[in-house]
């Protein structure tokens, strides 16, 4: 299930951050660990943040919805190692299993868009992200952010569907930016962005159009043959020296049983 | 030896637990993704296109002089959104996308009809606090009309008990250096806006229909949503800011204090009270009229931190000279308050004589109906057609069809909280809201009728106060000081 996110229409009540704080028993009370420019960024019990911004001319007020973007080629999930995040074939999120982290925090780094946050004050900590509310993506239901939303900024529905409505609106209404923010970006995400301000002046980040993992696929993909290979390589040639020993041992011992 | 392993089956161990980790991962045991634990309420099970009556919340900015909300408390239940919708004709109402701001009149019906308390008034009480505790200031503390009939209810009283003088002795009590009734500046309301729409009935006639401005929910709405009918809305000040101007100007100076160590505190059954204040338009002679506002809920805050009990507090006078009150101002706590008081006057200012017994009881204008209608015949002018209008979304109706057909009323008076200000947004809250208000309405009509003077232009003060400060109604002393003007919103919202 892929969400499209019509920034047009966000009035920027949060109640889609407060119905991610419930749904995930995240903490109220936590203090802001990232502003940046006045504005909140993500952290470990914010999941998602509206952040403001208020255009040139201040005639502009846009609220913008910060979250995972569920890309379909998932760095941080080409970068764990432990497979602690895992693409969902079936609803498309990207998802974190903490019983599979070991704590590596390889996939803060990976990601083009610095999403995962770390529990930083927890003795046993986890990573933190948008599950994209996978268990009620599973019983057919929208994230609960989506079911939040009351003006209609946040829709659900599969991703081709969403692109093609994406596409008409940007089509039709002159206002809007020709652009998806999210049909092309590192490969592509389930979240899809439409916006009549440049991206750029939402504090969008510019990223390449293809998915980070692309670039070690060539070679990285190469390795569990080549270990395989080489095991096997390393087995042989163990078995040949065992084997040339066996072999000198027996001739000794005939020869030595000769002499005798 | 037996603490030591083997290389061997060292080994063994490592492979062993790797084969069964991608054992364990293969089968799909990989344990529970993170998050989804929590609870949210039946509303948000499904997609979230399922038509539910209610859902979502309204926006509050963080720039909001009025209210606030706490997250943590907010269950999402969307009971803001009806108030502000449904009952105010705010949201919803205003183009998306947005232009510079979302808009707000600063109600407070949010607040009220928040189940969880989420939402609340932005607190002035501990700066009051502090204001009292400052030695070099004179904190001088008003109390509307409609926070003289719901206060007791904070302290268990039952709705509806009148508790006015009460209310001054706690005040006293709480250590405000003096203690006026707003009541009084209703009555000098009443002389500026009587006086102003008999002027405007004989002689501006574009300016009528007239509509009352008393409001500042009602006068932020017209500025948002009726631009073109702000030459109509009476260039008075509200009563709050008429005895705020009075206070830095006439009283510090018959007191001898320096207007700048004046700290104007208002009691108020409202939030968009403390937006009005901080409008710049609201000084004169670089001072502001009011200070700090609190809500007659934070008052029962201040008074409870200060360890008093208004049961057990004394019955107090208001101080003179700003604190005698007439029926007339004491009605304007209720919708079709200010209508009944400025009739009486208007009509002594066409005639000379006191209004008939009808006009000091005039049923038509009272009662919880959306919009009142009624017709005042004043010898010399003619009958005039009032309508009263309570709630924003009832105005937004009336309104339109005024823009469509004109207006068949010459005076029409606007009040944004159903009920007038006793259901204003910072009342108390009650389980039997509509019980509350009808009590409310009936106490406030009780004082009206055992009060010795039914009229504004009969209030001793007043007059003394025309005599020794402003003259007359309308003159360019009372100009200065208790009228104002308004600012065009409209293209903060609309292009």
């Amino acid at each position: 299930m892929a969400v499209l996110v019509d920034i047009t229409k966000c009035i920027g009540c949060e109640g889609c951050t407060v119905a991610c704080k419930r749904y995930n028993q995240l903490n109220f009370k936590a203090k802001p660990r990232n502003v940046k420019d006045g504005r909140v960024e993500l952290d470990d019990n914010r999941w998602t943040v509206i952040q403001e911004f208020q255009g040139k001319d201040k005639d502009k007020l846009r609220f913008v919805k910060k979250q995972c973007l569920h890309c379909l080629e998932p760095a941080c999930a080409s970068a764990c190692f432990s497979k602690a995040i895992q693409k969902d074939k079936k609803t498309g999120a990207v998802v974190y299993y903490p019983d599979l982290c070991v704590g590596c925090r390889y996939c803060l780094v990976a990601c083009p868009y610095s999403i995962p946050k770390y529990q930083w004050e927890e003795q046993f900590p986890q990573v933190s992200k948008c599950q994209m509310c996978s268990e009620r993506q599973t019983n057919g239901d929208a994230p609960v952010c989506v079911a939040a939303c009351t003006t209609g900024a946040l829709t659900s529905g599969t991703r081709e569907e969403l692109l093609k409505k994406a596409h008409e609106i940007i089509d039709s209404d002159p206002r809007y930016v020709k652009h998806i923010y999210g049909e092309h970006e590192v490969g592509g995400a389930e979240w899809l962005y439409i916006s009549d301000v440049p991206f750029e002046e939402l504090g969008f980040k510019t990223v390449s159009d293809t998915p980070v993992t692309d670039y070690t696929k060539s070679y990285l993909s190469k390795v569990p043959g080549f270990a395989a290979a080489w095991a096997l390589f390393l087995t042989g040639l163990a078995v040949y020296n065992h084997r040339v020993e066996k072999n000198r041992k027996a001739n000794d011992e005939d020869e030595q049983g000769k002499e005798e | 030896m037996s603490d030591k392993i083997s290389r061997r089956n060292f080994l063994k161990v490592v492979a062993g637990s790797g084969v069964l980790g991608f054992g364990v991962m293969a089968t799909g045991c990989k344990g529970k993704p993170s998050g989804g634990e929590g609870w949210v309420s039946g509303q948000y099970e499904g997609k979230g296109d399922f038509p539910v009556n209610l859902k979502g919340r309204v926006a509050i900015s963080k720039l909001n002089p009025s209210i606030e909300r706490d997250d943590e408390k907010c269950i999402l239940c969307g009971q803001c959104v009806d108030a502000c919708k449904n009952v105010m004709g705010v949201y919803g109402n205003f183009p998306l996308p947005l232009k510079q701001e979302v808009a707000c009149v600063h109600c407070g019906q949010c607040v009220m009809q928040c189940p969880s308390g989420a939402i609340t008034e932005k607190s002035h009480v501990q700066k009051v606090l502090d204001a009292i505790d400052d030695d070099t200031k004179h904190v001088v503390v008003q109390t509307a009309p409609a926070t003289k009939v719901s206060l007791g209810e904070e302290f268990g009283m039952p709705q509806g008990t009148s508790i006015g003088k009460k209310m001054v002795g706690a005040l006293k009590a709480a250590g405000f250096d003096s203690v006026f009734d707003t009541c009084f500046a209703a009555d000098l309301t009443i002389m500026e806006e009587a006086a102003e729409f008999v002027h405007r009935l004989t002689e501006k006639k574009d300016e009528i229909p007239h509509l009352t401005s008393c409001c500042p929910g009602w006068v932020k709405y017209c500025e948002y949503f009726y631009p073109e009918l702000m030459h109509n809305l009476s260039t008075c000040k509200s009563p709050q800011n008429m005895l705020g101007a009075t206070i830095k100007s006439f009283y510090a100076n018959k007191v001898g204090i320096d207007p700048a160590n004046i700290v104007n505190v208002s009691i108020m059954p409202c939030t968009a009270k403390k937006f009005e204040i901080a409008r710049e338009e609201l000084q004169v002679d670089d001072q502001r009229d009011m200070d700090f506002v609190l809500t007659t809920r934070e008052l029962a805050v201040l008074l409870k931190k200060k360890g008093i009990n208004l049961n057990n507090v004394p019955d107090e006078e208001y101080d003179s000279v700003l604190g005698e009150s007439t029926g007339a101002g004491r009605i304007f706590g209720a919708t079709g308050g200010v209508t009944e008081a400025a009739v009486r006057t208007a009509y002594y200012f066409a005639t000379g004589t006191n209004p008939p017994a009808d006009l000091l009881s005039w049923t038509p204008v009272r009662g919880m109906k959306a919009v009142k209608e009624a017709t005042a015949s004043i010898p010399g002018v003619g009958s005039v057609n009032i309508a009263v209008c309570h709630g924003l979304e009832n105005a937004r109706k009336l309104l339109d069809g005024v823009k469509a057909n004109g207006s068949k009323w010459q005076f029409i008076e606007f009040m944004a909280c159903p009920g007038g200000c006793i259901g204003g947004g910072g009342q108390p809250k009650a389980m039997d809201a509509i019980g509350a208000k009808q009590k409310r309405i009936e106490a406030i009509y009780k004082e009206d009728v055992v009060s010795e003077k039914r009229c504004s232009h009969d209030n001793g003060e007043i007059q003394f106060v025309y005599k020794n400060f402003f003259g007359k109604p309308l003159s360019e002393k009372a100009e200065k000081y208790l009228h104002t003007t308004f600012v065009d919103r409209h293209s903060r919202l609309f292009d």
